[in-house]
C-alpha cells in the first residue's frame, strides 16, 4: 500500500496541506510583528534620506522629531516631519535641517505609502526635480515663488506644491522653537 | 541501535567525530558566508539547528508511511517549511540578525547537512535516535559557526560579541581581511588541517 500510485500522490498532497496549515498558522502570529519592524524601518530609511551624513538618530519627539547624530554622538542636525493638506489628502513631508538653519533635504511620502496625490500632477512631489528646488534654503524661503518665496512649484499641481511648502515650513519653524545644541 | 551506549553516541558523534563541516564537508557555504561574528554564526546556527531537529522528528516520524519514490519531494516540503517558520520568527522578533544573514536564512533550505540527515538517518531510524541526531549534528555545526565567527570577530574587529577585548590601538586598524571571504576560506583550512592533523574522523 505504501509504493502505490494512489498513495504516492496523496500523501503528497497531503504533506501539503499540513505545511500550509502550519504556515498560516505561524505568519497569523508573525504577520503583525514584521509589519511593526518594517514600518520602524521605514522611518529609518525616510530619516537617512533626509540626513545622509548621520550615524544614528534620537528621537527627540515621537514620530516628529529626531536629532541626527554622527558617529561621535554629535548632533548635526534635525529632522522633522509634518503634513498639510494637499489636493486629495494630507502631504506627509520629512525635513532634513543643518547646524545652520539651512534645508539638507526634504522627502515627500510615496503614493504606496499612502500619498493620495493626483498620478501625474501632484504626484510629482516625490521626484528630486521639486524637492530639489528646497535644498539649502532658509526658512523665509520656504515659498512658492507666487507667494513671494523661492521655490518653483510644480505645473498644474500648485494646491500640492504649497502643501509641501507649508510642511517643511511648519516644520523649520518648529526647529526654530527647539534649543540651538 | 537501542542500547543507551549507542545512544550517546549518536549524540556526540556529531559534534566531533562527524562533525558535519570539519569531517563530513557538507553545509560550507553558511560556514564561510555568516561567521562574520560570534553572534552572527551562533544565529546561523540556531537557524538551521531548528530545522534540522524539526525535519529530523517529522521525517523519522513519518517514514512508514512515505513512499520511496517521492520521499525527496517530501523531504523537501518538510524542510522548507521548517525554514519558513524560522524566517518568519527572526523576521519578527530578531530583525537586525535577520538582516545580517538575509538571504542565507531561506538557503537553508539547500544546507547539505540537512537533506543529508533526512536521507540518510532519519529515514531509517526511530524518533529518539533521530532526534539526537539531529542535536548532536547541530552541536557540531554550532561549534564550527561559533569558533569560525569568533576568530574572525577577533581578528577583524578586535571585539567578541560586540564588546571591545583587543586594546584601541589594534581595533582602529585591525586585520580586516578575516572579515572579508578570502578570511573565511583561510581560517577554514586552517581549521580542517588541525582536524586532519589530530586524526579525528579517521
Amino acid at each position: 500500500m505504501k509504493e502505490s500510485r494512489v498513495w504516492m500522490v496523496a500523501s503528497l498532497v497531503l504533506t501539503c496541506a499540513v505545511a500550509a496549515f502550519a504556515l498560516s498558522q505561524v505568519y497569523a502570529v508573525t504577520r503583525p510583528k514584521i509589519d511593526y519592524q518594517r514600518k520602524v524601518k521605514a522611518v529609518q530609511e525616510a530619516l537617512a534620506a533626509v540626513m545622509p551624513a548621520a550615524a544614528s538618530f534620537h528621537e527627540q519627539e515621537p514620530g516628529e522629531m529626531w536629532f541626527a547624530l554622527d558617529a561621535q554622538g554629535n548632533r548635526i542636525g534635525t529632522v522633522l516631519k509634518a503634513a498639510k493638506q494637499g489636493y486629495a489628502g494630507p502631504v506627509p513631508v520629512t525635513v532634513g535641517i543643518g547646524l545652520d538653519g539651512r534645508i539638507v533635504a526634504v522627502r515627500v511620502a510615496s503614493a504606496s505609502e499612502g500619498l493620495k496625490e493626483t498620478p501625474g500632477l501632484g504626484l510629482k512631489a516625490t521626484e528630486p526635480s521639486f524637492l530639489s528646488g528646497f535644498v539649502g534654503k532658509t526658512a523665509p524661503e520656504v515659498r512658492l515663488t507666487r507667494d513671494g518665496g523661492a521655490i518653483d512649484a510644480i505645473t498644474g499641481a500648485t494646491i500640492t506644491s504649497r502643501a509641501v511648502a507649508d510642511g517643511v515650513s511648519e516644520a523649520m519653524e518648529r526647529h526654530l522653537e527647539e534649543p540651538a545644541p | 541501535m537501542s542500547q543507551p551506549e549507542s545512544r550517546i553516541r549518536i549524540l556526540t558523534s556529531g559534534i566531533i567525530k562527524e562533525n558535519p563541516t570539519l569531517v563530513l564537508m557538507i553545509g560550507l557555504c553558511p560556514t564561510l558566508a555568516t561567521t562574520m561574528s560570534a553572534r552572527d554564526g551562533l544565529g546561523m546556527a540556531a537557524a538551521a539547528g531548528f530545522v534540522l531537529i524539526g525535519s529530523n522528528l517529522v521525517v523519522s516520524a513519518a517514514r512508514r508511511l512515505v513512499p520511496d519514490a517521492v520521499r525527496i519531494p517530501i523531504f523537501i516540503i518538510i524542510i522548507s517549511t521548517f525554514v519558513t517558520i524560522i524566517d518568519y520568527v527572526m523576521q519578527a522578533y530578531q530583525p537586525s540578525l535577520y538582516k545580517v544573514l538575509g538571504v542565507f536564512v531561506p538557503l537553508i533550505v539547500v544546507n547539505c547537512i540537512i537533506l543529508g540527515r533526512a536521507e540518510a538517518f532519519a529515514y531509517r531510524r526511530g524518533v529518539l535516535d533521530s532526534l539526537l541526531d539531529a542535536v548532536g549534528k547541530t552541536l557540531g555545526f554550532a561549534l564550527v559557526l561559533f569558533v569560525m565567527g569568533a576568530l574572525r570577530e577577533l581578528i577583524g574587529s578586535g571585539t567578541f560579541f560586540g564588546r571591545p577585548v583587543l586594546p584601541s590601538t589594534y581595533r582602529a586598524a585591525p586585520m580586516l581581511f578575516m572579515l572579508f571571504p578570502p578570511g573565511a576560506f583561510f581560517l577554514i583550512g586552517i581549521l580542517k588541517a588541525l582536524v586532519n592533523k589530530s586524526g579525528i574522523g579517521k
